[in-house]
């Protein structure tokens, strides 16, 4: 056995041990690759290290181009999912933008004193006779056919409005407890 | 013709760079050298994955998903640590999540399989240095499959890929004192299952 052999045999305990410096580390495993002999002695004692010699797959240009394709279609993919996302997102914001100028447009129209008020016209003015409302709540616009609740109050949107000009009236029954 | 000229410039100007250099361009949104530093890492980061998972074709889906992680994290990368040390941690972060996976527990009934046959193989007459290569890395999947993630993870980067106990250390976020607890349990465990599956691989090398 020569004099390197033996070196790198009695440095076994300190590898095991995680306590040698990187230098002769370098030569401890450098050695075990070219030394059969040494590699035997060192595998007897610690039997793990004979998966010191596996070496590293050989990967093929194929496989890296696969590899590399695949990565290039999950980048598509998560580029696509993000540009959907943000149409969504966009979209969302969009309807709850529309959303939130109804509830405003509503609430303006239902809490009074929140917003400049349309015209009121009193009830007695324009509704027609109780005996035509029914319980329930019949649609301006029918012509002399229209209906309206007894205790309801209309508010007309654009009083001054002529024939060709169409006219929007909002409609509360004060007689519906709800 | 301009354009393609220029790519293939792009492309032989991005094999020269160090990986660093290529990761700090790709983050920049250069897909040639982001592809540069796929080309260049999968031989790498495939060997990891395929000793952490036990199996070629996982490794390379594994490969997959570890780049797909670098080009969505590469905002995140520390320019000041080494591009392999960040790299080795996302390989072995997915190849542990990989082997907890309930795919690699499915493969582990197909391995038992393996296992009876090179069992059959291994007893005898058979040697070290009768073993290739190949057929190490098949034996070590055999064995190995009692560790846990962490522990085949320290065993492969310390054993197999070279790497030093800091760096492993840098690589799995712990302590190097974990490190070596890891280390320490994947000897014992591999020792145990060699003298099990093998008895007769190394009866003839004791000296």
């Amino acid at each position: 056995m020569s004099a390197p052999c033996d070196a790198v045999r009695n440095l076994l305990p300190g590898y095991l041990e995680d306590a040698l410096p990187a230098a002769d580390v370098r030569e401890f495993r450098g050695h075990l690759t070219s030394c059969d002999s040494c590699r035997d002695a060192v595998v007897s004692r610690e039997p793990s290290l004979l998966f010191t010699r596996v070496t590293r797959d050989q990967v093929s240009p194929e496989d890296v181009a696969r590899v590399l394709s695949g990565v290039r279609t999950g980048i598509a993919l998560q580029e696509a999912e993000r540009k959907l996302t943000l149409a969504r997102s966009n979209g969302r914001r969009r309807r709850a933008a529309l959303g939130s100028a109804a509830a405003v447009a509503v609430l303006t129209l239902l809490l009074p004193g929140t917003a400049p008020r349309p015209a009121r016209t009193a009830a007695t003015a324009v509704a027609p006779p109780v005996e035509a409302a029914a319980p329930g709540f019949a649609p301006a616009a029918r012509g002399s056919s229209r209906t309206f609740p007894a205790d309801a109050t209309i508010y007309d949107w654009n009083p001054g409005a002529g024939v060709e000009e169409p006219r929007v009236v909002w409609i509360v029954d004060r007689s519906l407890d709800i | 013709m301009e354009l393609v000229y220029s790519e293939s410039r792009d492309r032989q100007e991005a094999a020269e760079l160090s990986d660093r250099e290529l990761a700090l361009r790709a983050r920049r949104g250069d897909s040639v050298a982001f592809e540069a530093l796929v080309t260049r890492k999968t031989p790498a980061v495939v060997s990891v994955a395929r000793r952490i998972v036990g199996d070629g074709e996982d490794a390379r889906d594994v490969a997959q998903l570890v780049f797909l992680r670098v080009w969505e994290q590469l905002a995140r990368y520390d320019e000041k640590f080494s591009f392999n040390t960040w790299l080795y941690r996302i390989t072995t972060n997915l190849s542990i999540d990989f082997l907890r996976s309930s795919r690699s527990r499915e493969r582990a009934h197909g391995a038992t399989l393996h296992l009876v046959r090179l069992r059959e193989e291994m007893t005898g007459a058979q040697t070290t240095h009768a073993l290739e290569s190949g057929e190490l890395a098949r034996l070590f999947e055999m064995v190995s499959s009692r560790l846990t993630g962490k522990q085949k993870a320290v065993f492969v980067l310390k054993e197999m890929e070279d790497c030093d106990t800091k760096e492993i250390a840098q690589i799995l976020a712990c302590g190097e004192s974990t490190v070596r607890n890891h280390l320490f349990n994947a000897r014992r465990i591999l020792r145990r299952e060699l003298a099990r599956i093998c008895p007769g691989l190394l009866e003839g090398r004791r000296t």
